[in-house]
């Protein structure tokens, strides 16, 4: 009875990873190998083609954006969250967690919806330009949308909190005597962020990191509302892959690449002191 | 608790019978095409459910037809190169016009053209123009060629449709080449092109590039004439513009796809759109080129005297049609990620 | 004092930052004006006009069956993993624990793709079912970390105490374990919920004909220009999250009451 259990119990999980996880990734390893032929399928033989393609200029700029604009939103969302998170810490625990409650609370609305009302303020024609123009502060209307600027804006907005909860949850833990012993042997605020603070949290800092940059770069929708379709991401380029350009080993290879760079953060994360299981969680 | 469980059991079951229904059509169409009262009132007539899905590109809905399972959709609306393109292909199913009663009604120039000679397996549905619409309010320059757009004061302030068959296709006619050329150097040409007018374009939509014109966004936009004749509407002093080269028509068409599992409901919804008044709301809706005789006599003026709507006969007999390339759309391919 | 005046003004700012785009939103659903620019005067309008539009009411209905199916299942399964995961040693648990962070890690296009590549391959119908089975695909690790976490803090002996007292593996599991990870399991569920209402990108890449979901339609009507109905959507999916939320902190208090008194 007991090995019955243990024995069914175990099924699932050993279907789910083998059918769902494993076999797709497998699979897509396997088709980045494959020849694609002009109508849309590929043909059963071995190629490196699609590799090579890769660093065809024309695709090599599409990573250096992606990475660029990935990077850029990282940055920002890091010196957002950092003096975010330090100053919620200093507030009683109530208001505390009322306060990272209302953090949660509009990610929890639709993600498209929330990069709605950012065109809505961003437009030409937008509140922030009307806004703007009402007070005399700026003649002509600011370019705010369908450039990176927007895209960026999106980006940060929709993964800012990705940064702030493993950021607070480890800042939270740091021994306050620490702190203050540092204050009490003279030590500037600076060296006291730089030598305690930001090793202490280094974990939730590259958990942060990892939840920011890696879903930047696939968020094929922000870059197609935001940016006007004017720039490509290697969300798009691996859409327009699999969508329309019909090249799936192609988009496949993309995808190979992309998982590499992500095994490589996770392996920076992991040598941070990183648990697995902090990843990802709201 | 045990209720959760128990409601949640029976929406599964719901869900099974409802995907088992056995009277749909499931239908493959644009973006912005079919007004969704025209659906709901076919539904009612003929008790079919539709299962209406959008694409916003011929490469968009020929990537869904051959990765969908057979059977998956019914009715798709290619344009005129992808249904030759699908024909060779083998994913249409032939079309008998006998079922159709209402396909007397359709106008001979639409009928065999060269994709489909013999309409074997295409019926034209709507055709579209390439226009450019002009804001006059706030731009005074003479506009007249695709060449116009390169000056300098429009930085910024250009809307282009995102599809690479016809903004290539545009450079390659205001270059003096067809719209169709694959010829390298020509190509090459055609990036400069682009890269020069890309400098003035704030964004790439095919789905709704007349938002940017009406909200002010940009003042110059080149897109499908039914966008335009909707822009119009909302802001009487855009001007339209036939440009100066050939430009492009494109026609959209039935055809069915091959394998399809409801090919009776879907010839009954192609003679349905057939219908004078039927396709007299979709047009108003949505104001693309006529193509139905009996539609025509009872148009209202404010689709008449649309200049993006109702377009000159000459206009569209100079206009260019997008032809299947082969292989050489990786040409294209490429060069669309060069400039994107 | 200056100081405490900077940090909060920070703190408020980063919370408009936060709160900006929904409040827009929110007003503007009651804007007679159709063009989202000035507030010209209220209406209810937009409301009515979202409760005619049939293809967007179905998108909902479907968008609850999936998450709903999916959470379900995904509970069900997540639950059942995370304790076989944390008690037995059998072949393949070491390979099992690694894939398992896969679906958080990775790229969700990535996913996205892989799994559309695969229901080609075995020839699935795109549609409710293959939607379903990616929502579980990528809300089970989450349902098992979330109840993962209270495992670890339960108390070994209660397991030896019920086996000594005669009860199998399976009533162990049953009677003793679960009662206890109702916590986990519920926050799991929570959460793989709401990451299925929400997802835009797998769903863009298995859904088929007739299994439209409310993102995806969401994503075209943004797309095909300005429309104040999404504004009223918004703000009736923002209200009914708010109530959800508000509905479990009043449950959560009101235990907490219950605890102290005891």
């Amino acid at each position: 009875m007991n090995r019955i259990f243990k024995r069914l119990a175990s099924l699932p999980i050993s279907f789910y990873c083998l059918l769902l996880i494993l076999l797709p990734l497998v699979y897509i390893f396997f088709l980045s190998f494959l020849k694609s032929d002009s109508y849309g399928g590929f043909t059963y033989v071995f190629t490196l083609q699609n590799y090579l393609k890769l660093f065809d200029v024309v695709y090599l700029k599409v990573f250096a954006q992606s990475f660029f604009i990935a990077f850029i939103t990282t940055v920002i969302c890091i010196l957002i969250s950092y003096p975010f998170c330090l100053f919620v810490n200093e507030k009683s625990k109530m208001v505390q967690s009322i306060l990272m409650t209302l953090v949660i609370l509009p990610f929890l609305t639709n993600s498209l919806i929330r990069t709605y009302g950012w065109m809505v303020l961003l437009r030409k024609e937008g509140i922030i330009n009307t806004i703007l123009l009402n007070f005399h502060i700026i003649k002509e209307p600011l370019s705010l949308m369908y450039n990176n600027l927007g895209i960026i804006i999106g980006m940060v907005y929709t993964l800012l909190p990705f940064m702030i909860l493993p950021l607070y949850s480890s800042i939270s833990k740091i021994d306050p005597r620490y702190i203050e012993a540092a204050k009490d042997l003279g030590a500037s605020k600076l060296t006291i962020f730089f030598k305690i603070i930001v090793p202490l949290t280094v974990s939730g800092l590259f958990n942060g990191v990892l939840m920011v940059f890696i879903p930047c770069i696939g968020y094929f929708f922000i870059s197609d509302l935001l940016g006007g379709g004017k720039l490509m991401l290697l969300g798009n380029l691996i859409k327009n892959q699999f969508l329309t350009a019909r090249d799936w080993p192609f988009g496949a290879a993309i995808s190979i690449a992309l998982l590499l760079v992500t095994y490589l953060l996770v392996r920076i994360y992991r040598k941070s002191g990183g648990e697995m299981d902090d990843l990802g969680g709201l | 608790m045990k209720k959760i469980v128990c409601l949640l059991l029976l929406l599964f079951l719901v869900t099974g019978c409802s995907s088992n229904n056995e009277n749909v059509l499931n239908v493959l169409n644009w973006s912005s095409y079919i007004p969704d009262e025209v659906i709901r009132a076919f539904e009612e007539e003929t008790g079919i459910i539709v299962n209406y899905s959008t694409y916003s590109s011929n490469e968009e809905l020929l990537a869904k037809i051959s990765s969908a399972k057979t059977g998956t959709y019914d009715l798709i609306f290619p344009s005129d190169y992808m249904v030759e393109l699908m024909i060779k292909r083998d994913l249409l199913e032939k079309m008998d016009t006998s079922l159709l009663e209402n396909v007397s009604n359709l106008k001979e120039e639409y009928l065999g053209l060269e994709f489909d000679v013999n309409n074997e397996y295409s019926l034209p549905f709507l055709a579209t123009t390439i226009v450019i619409a002009v804001n006059r309010d706030h731009v005074t320059d003479p506009i007249s060629s695709y060449n116009d757009l390169l000056n300098e004061k429009f930085k910024n302030n250009i809307v282009l449709l995102d599809d690479q068959r016809i903004v290539i296709g545009m450079a390659n006619q205001a270059l003096g080449y067809s719209m169709n050329d694959v010829n390298a150097t020509h190509l090459d040409n055609a990036r400069d092109w682009l890269l020069t007018l890309k400098k003035n374009v704030k964004a790439f939509d095919s789905d709704s590039p007349k938002t940017f014109l009406i909200t002010n966004e940009v003042d110059i936009g080149v897109m499908w004439n039914a966008e335009a004749a909707l822009a119009l509407q909302s802001n009487p002093n855009i001007e339209i513009i036939y440009p100066l080269e050939n430009g492009a028509l494109s026609l959209d068409n039935y055809a069915i796809v091959k394998g399809s599992k409801n090919t009776e409901n879907a010839y009954k919804f192609i003679d349905y759109l057939l219908r004078a008044d039927v396709m007299k709301t979709i047009i108003e809706e949505y104001p693309y080129i006529n193509v139905n005789m009996e539609t025509e006599k009872i148009l209202d003026s404010s689709y008449l005297e649309n200049p993006a709507a109702n377009i000159p006969e000459e206009i569209i007999a100079k206009n260019e049609m997008v032809e299947n390339i082969g292989s050489d759309i990786s040409k294209y391919d490429r060069l669309w990620a060069e400039i994107k | 004092m200056q100081h405490k005046i900077l940090k909060n003004l920070f703190i408020f700012l980063v919370f408009f930052f936060l709160y900006l785009p929904i409040l827009v939103l929110v007003v503007f659903s009651f804007n007679t004006s159709r063009m989202n620019i000035v507030f010209e005067g209220f209406t209810f309008d937009w409301y009515k006009v979202l409760f005619e539009n049939r293809s967007l009411l179905e998108a909902f209905k479907n968008t609850m069956i999936v998450s709903l199916v999916s959470t379900l299942c995904s509970t069900i399964v997540g639950t059942l993993s995370a304790y076989v995961l944390h008690r037995y040693n059998f072949f393949g648990k070491k390979l099992i624990v690694k894939l398992l962070y896969i679906p958080i890690v990775i790229p969700e296009i990535v996913l996205g793709i892989s799994l559309l590549s695969i229901y080609t391959l075995m020839k699935l119908d795109l549609g409710m079912f293959t939607l379903i089975l990616s929502h579980i695909a990528f809300s089970i690790p989450y349902v098992i970390i979330s109840v993962k976490s209270v495992l670890t803090q339960l108390n070994p002996q209660m397991e030896d105490a019920a086996k000594d007292l005669g009860a199998n593996a399976f009533h162990v599991f049953w009677n003793v374990i679960l009662p206890n990870l109702v916590p986990g399991i519920i926050s799991g569920a929570m959460l793989a919920f709401t990451l299925s209402l929400d997802d835009v990108v797998i769903s863009y890449f298995t859904a088929g004909p007739g299994s439209n979901t409310l993102p995806l339609k969401i994503y075209s009507m943004i797309k095909t220009g300005i429309t104040p109905d999404v504004n009223a959507l918004s703000t009736i999916i923002l209200v009914f999250t708010l109530f959800i939320l508000i509905l479990v902190s009043i449950k959560q208090m009101r235990k907490i009451k219950k605890e102290a008194r005891v």
